[in-house]
């Protein structure tokens, strides 16, 4: 399998604050890679880094083999890579199935063309309401597409945001601690559609609760104060001396 | 497939939910309340009315639908205002000429200012653009007085198009109502579209739209060009109405009506903005006529309305239309 994505020595300091610390990790093609690692351990920041969010204060990104380490955001977006982020961020104004409509057009080259961007009628347009209800479809929403999502329950917020990444269809999934705030229910709902849906992306999941998902996941990276202590089998991983002191050793 | 069924079950719903009335009728509707307002008010000052209305839709997509307070969108209707006047006096007399030309000044000018506003947002966005109006005005007011007739300001001359006087009445009350039937129709348009999803997106989060894969400046930038462009409309039907401009319809401190009337009608609807923009004009009128010191009046009254009403006037009879019709969500 070839590497989909990869980072040379990449750093991100925050004035003396080293939140991310010489990483260099490679991620498989077609695999499910988990994240874990304590509060403040620099998750969130790797995913801002790899996204685009940040630029890095050292360090080189290659995705697919390109150094896109420079590169906008929305640019990485048409490469492929795409982000949940950890504090649900969705438009909390507009109706459920609203939100999804920038997703769903983004990728369809007829909306390319001005007149259907700018003047087609969205609550009428058929094509669009079918891609976005199909996308709610997934994540359980679409009896609620005309509620305000700003009205939705925590977890059903948490959902369309992934429905929002979800649907740009991207190369590679960053899923940033999907399950936090869930409860029991809407945490297998979550799992059952992570299981669902995982054959068809490159995952990588940052999540505290490591044994929900542990079973599916190829390679499970360590994070502890920016650097990333420990990589592997998750089943190898959890059991080195290291990683018990450090993870289990300082939450919960 | 059986989402397949659920989506299908769900649009039908949807178009259920969603029997709003033809916009067709919409404009009809208006066109009627215009004339008959216009028997009671009296075709000159509701063509002024409509006008202000014009650039009161314009500012609401600025500001009601994107979400971005500018203090700047007078430089725009002053960009239309003065380059239709000066292309009557140098170019053509034809006031439909003079009308394309000064949208396309004021669209100019959004494209060359709006690339560099558009990178901000929130205060820094008001500030900037009232900056840049000040520099227009200044530019008008003193620097290019022998264009622009200064602070004085200067007779504006209309021709005819054809052998027809536009500005004969009752036909310039038929033709203004009719640049407020069209962009109304425009701002229908363009925001029940994606864009419209768009811009309102913008209004709440830009970061994720950027996540989403889309250059958010280049959108804003597009709104911010139609907004001026619409605005600079409104400006040149100023010229003609009036036949005399000064550097005033260019004034940063004007900016404040159109804040007023979007907050009273409700920002972010465009039937607020046009129901905003009559009754701020009708208070303007009607008020100053019987309280000295009308402004007064008027700041509590937005007092009022910031505090008890934020959704303005037709958020607040949208609400109780649904409560009323138990359908209230
Ligand atoms: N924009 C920022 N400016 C300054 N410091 C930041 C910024 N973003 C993150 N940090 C700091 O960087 C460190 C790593 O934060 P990060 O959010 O990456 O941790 P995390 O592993 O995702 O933690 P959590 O499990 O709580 O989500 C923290 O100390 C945090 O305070
Ligand atoms: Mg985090």
């Amino acid at each position: 399998m070839s590497q989909i994505i990869t980072t040379v020595g990449l750093s991100k300091h925050f004035g003396s604050l080293k939140a991310v610390n010489n990483v260099n990790i490679a991620i498989k093609e077609g695999s499910i890679n988990g994240v874990i690692g304590p509060n403040g351990s620099g998750k969130t920041t790797l995913f801002n880094l790899l996204s685009g969010y940040f630029l890095p204060t050292e360090g080189t990104i290659y995705f697919q083999g390109e150094d896109i380490t420079h590169l906008t955001p929305q640019n990485r977006v048409v490469k492929g890579i795409g982000r949940s982020f950890q504090l649900v961020s969705i438009f909390p104004q507009l109706k459920v199935y609203e939100n999804m409509v920038l997703s769903v057009i983004r990728f369809l080259k007829r909306y390319k063309t001005g007149s259907r961007f700018y003047l087609s009628r969205i609550d009428a347009n058929k094509e669009i309401l079918n891609d976005c209800m199909q996308c709610l479809g997934m994540v359980g929403l679409e009896d609620k597409a005309q509620l305000r999502s700003g009205e939705l329950s925590y977890g059903d917020q948490r959902l369309l945001e992934i429905a929002l990444t979800v649907a740009l269809k991207p190369r590679l999934l960053l899923l940033d601690e999907p399950l936090a705030g869930l409860g029991d229910v809407e945490i297998s709902f979550m799992l059952e559609l992570l299981q669902r849906i995982k054959k068809d992306f490159t995952m990588v999941i940052v999540e505290h609760k490591i044994t929900k998902i542990e079973d599916f996941i190829d390679e499970l990276f360590v994070m502890s104060q920016g650097f990333v202590i420990c990589q592997g089998k998750p089943s190898e991983v959890l059991y080195t001396p290291e990683v018990r002191k450090c993870y289990w050793g300082e939450v919960d | 497939m059986e989402i397949k069924r659920l989506a299908n079950a769900a649009l039908f719903k949807n178009t259920e939910i969603k029997s709003s009335p033809r916009i067709l009728v919409e404009l009809i509707i208006i066109a009627v309340v215009f004339i008959l307002l216009s028997f009671f008010l009296g075709k000159p000052r509701m063509t002024d009315f409509m006008i202000f209305g014009i650039a009161v839709l314009s500012y609401d997509l600025i500001y009601g639908y994107m979400g971005h307070l500018t203090i700047g969108h007078m430089l725009y209707f002053g960009t239309g205002t003065y380059s239709a006047t000066l292309f009557m006096k140098l170019v053509s007399p034809n006031p439909l000429l003079g009308i394309i030309a000064g949208i396309l000044a004021g669209a100019l000018l959004a494209a060359i200012v709006g690339s560099l506003v558009v990178r901000t947002k929130g205060a820094t966005f008001a500030l900037v653009n009232m900056a840049f109006n000040y520099v227009g005005f200044f530019l008008v007011a003193y620097a290019w007085a022998d264009v622009t007739g200064g602070e004085d300001g200067m007779a504006s001359f209309t021709g005819t198009v054809g052998p027809v006087n536009l500005q004969q009445h009752p036909l310039w009350f038929y033709f203004v109502l009719s640049c407020l039937l069209l962009s109304f129709f425009l701002l229908k348009k363009i925001t029940a579209s994606p864009f419209g999803v768009m811009v309102k997106a913008i209004k709440h989060n830009e970061t994720r739209i950027k996540f989403l894969g889309y250059n958010v400046h280049y959108y804003k930038l597009v709104t911010f060009v139609i907004a001026s462009a619409l605005a600079a409309f409104a400006g040149t039907l100023t010229t003609i109405n009036y036949g005399y401009i000064a550097p005033d319809y260019l004034s940063p401190l004007r900016n404040e009506e159109l804040i007023f009337a979007n907050l009273i009608g409700g920002a972010g609807n465009i039937y607020g903005a046009l129901l905003g923009g009559t009754l701020y004009m009708v208070m303007k009128d009607y008020l100053s006529i019987y309280v000295a010191r009308w402004e007064l009046v008027l700041g509590i009254l937005l007092v009022v309305i910031s505090l008890k009403f934020r959704t303005g006037l037709v958020g607040f009879l949208k609400k109780h239309i649904q409560l009323r019709s138990g359908s209230g969500r």
